[in-house]
C-alpha cells in the first residue's frame, strides 16, 4: 500500500485539495476545511479503494494520516 | 397503453429564510460556510397558518391555468406528502374539495419523501395505462419546516417548503411539454428506517421522550417530537446504493448514460449531489441542479427541478432524461422519461 497514494486519496476528499498540506504526521481534523462531510467521504473512499468498512468509532480514534494508514494496513492484512 | 407527463407547475411559499438570518441565529455558522457546504442560499418557509393542502392547491391551480386543463377532466389525485394536514383523513380528499374537482375523482395520499415523486409517477402510469383513469394529477406538498425543531440548525439549513403538480395522461399533448414515462426501478432498505424519522408522529408515539437532548457543548441533538436525521447513514446509503440504482434504471430502459441527455437527482444538498454524480460517472454538464434558492424540498425537488429544466434548458424531442429519488424509508426509485 503506497503511502503517497493514500495521502493523495485522503486529500481529494477535502474541498480544497490544492491548498492543503497533508503529511503522514498531519492531524487532518485540525485543518480548517475539515468537517463531518469530509469525514464521511474519507470513510467511503477507504471502503472503495481498500475494501475496508471502517466503523465510525475506529475512524474517530485515528488522529493522524499515519494512524489511519496503519489501521487500513492492519485490516487489509487480516 | 402508454403514459405521458403533460405539464408541471410548482408553488413556493412567500416567506424566505436566507443564510444571513440563519447565521445570526447560529453564529458558529457563517453565511459563506452554509452556502459552501450545502449550495443553498435561501429557502421558502410556509406561514404558520398555511397547510400542506393549501400549498398543494396553489400548485394545482397553477397547473390548471398554465396547461389549460379542464378541471372537471381530472379523475384521480395522488398526493405525495410526509406532512399531511391530519393523520386522517386523507389530505388528497381535502384538496379535491378545496379545488372543486369532480366528485367522480379518486384521491389518495402516499407517504414517501425524497423518492416519492418517482413512486408517484409509477402509480400514475399504472392508473393511466390500465385505463383506470385518464387524467391523473400527481401533487407533492412538503412542509418540513413544521416538523423541524427551531434549534436544529442542520435541518433548518437544508430543508425548505414547496409543492408541485404534474399532469399524467394516456395521450401526449404536444402543445405543452410532453414526455413519455418509460420504465422504473425501485429499491427499499427498511432496516434504515430510524435514520430519518419523526419518532413521535404515529401510534408509536412515546410521551416520555419529548424533551430536548443536548451534547456536552450544549448543541441541540434531538427531540423525538421533531425530525431526526442521521446524516452519515443517509450519506452512506446514497453513496453506495445510488450508483447501483442508476445502472439498473438504465438497464430496464435498455439504454446507457451516453444516451441520457439530462439527469435529475433528488436535490438533497449540493455537496452530496456532486459527490454522488462523480461516483455514478455522470458528466457535470448533463447533471441538472437547481436548489440554491429553495433548499431540499423533499418529494418536491425533482418536479421543481424538472419544471425549471424545461424552462431554462433547450430540451429537444426524443431526448431522454433520468430521474432518481432517494432518502427517507430508506427508499429509492429511478425512471427514464423521453421528450415527445
Amino acid at each position: 500500500m503506497e503511502k503517497e497514494i493514500f495521502i493523495s486519496n485522503v486529500k481529494q476528499q477535502f474541498m480544497d485539495p490544492e491548498e492543503i498540506v497533508l503529511e503522514m504526521s498531519t492531524e487532518f481534523r485540525q485543518l480548517d476545511s475539515y468537517d463531518s462531510l469530509t469525514g464521511m467521504t474519507i470513510m467511503v473512499m477507504i471502503k472503495d479503494e481498500y475494501g475496508i468498512d471502517i466503523p465510525e468509532s475506529d475512524y474517530r480514534a485515528s488522529k493522524t494520516i499515519q494512524e489511519l494508514y496503519d489501521y487500513v494496513l492492519e485490516k487489509k492484512g487480516k | 397503453m402508454e403514459a405521458f407527463i403533460n405539464g408541471i407547475s410548482y408553488y413556493l411559499p412567500e416567506k424566505v429564510l436566507d443564510n444571513s438570518t440563519l447565521s445570526s441565529m447560529f453564529p458558529e455558522w457563517s453565511v459563506e460556510k452554509i452556502a459552501q457546504k450545502t449550495g443553498i442560499l435561501s429557502r421558502h418557509i410556509a406561514d404558520d397558518n398555511e397547510s400542506s393542502s393549501d400549498m398543494a392547491l396553489k400548485a394545482l391551480e397553477k397547473l390548471i391555468k398554465e396547461c389549460g386543463i379542464d378541471k372537471q377532466s381530472i379523475d384521480y389525485l395522488i398526493l405525495c406528502t410526509q406532512t399531511p394536514d391530519y393523520m386522517l383523513p386523507t389530505t388528497a380528499c381535502i384538496i379535491q374539495n378545496k379545488a372543486s374537482i369532480s366528485k367522480n375523482c379518486g384521491a389518495i395520499d402516499i407517504n414517501l419523501g425524497c423518492s416519492g415523486y418517482v413512486y408517484g409517477l409509477g402509480l400514475a402510469k399504472g392508473l393511466v395505462s390500465t385505463g383506470q383513469a385518464k387524467n391523473v394529477v400527481l401533487i407533492t406538498s412538503e412542509m418540513y419546516s413544521k416538523i423541524i425543531h427551531p434549534k436544529d440548525k442542520s435541518n433548518r439549513t437544508i430543508f425548505g417548503d414547496g409543492a408541485s403538480a404534474t399532469l399524467i395522461t394516456s395521450q401526449p399533448n404536444t402543445e405543452f411539454f410532453t414526455a413519455k414515462i418509460k420504465n422504473f426501478k425501485y429499491g427499499t432498505d427498511g432496516s434504515g428506517y430510524e435514520h430519518l424519522i419523526v419518532k413521535n408522529s404515529g401510534v408509536n408515539t412515546n410521551r416520555e421522550n419529548q424533551k430536548d437532548l443536548y451534547d456536552e457543548e450544549d448543541n441541540f441533538i434531538s427531540n423525538d417530537d421533531y425530525l431526526f436525521m442521521n446524516g452519515k447513514e443517509i450519506f452512506n446509503f446514497t453513496a453506495f446504493e445510488i450508483p447501483k440504482l442508476v445502472l439498473s434504471t438504465l438497464e430496464v430502459n435498455s439504454t446507457n448514460l451516453s444516451e441520457i441527455a439530462m439527469v435529475i437527482f433528488h436535490q438533497a444538498n449540493a455537496f452530496m449531489l456532486d459527490f454522488i454524480r462523480k461516483r455514478c460517472g455522470i458528466d457535470a454538464d448533463k447533471f441538472f441542479v437547481s436548489m440554491s434558492d429553495i433548499g431540499n424540498t423533499v418529494s418536491s425537488t425533482i418536479p421543481i427541478a424538472l419544471s425549471r429544466a424545461i424552462k431554462e434548458k433547450n430540451l429537444q424531442r426524443n431526448q431522454q432524461l433520468m430521474l432518481c429519488g432517494f432518502g427517507v424509508g430508506l427508499s429509492m426509485g429511478g425512471v427514464v422519461i423521453e421528450i415527445c
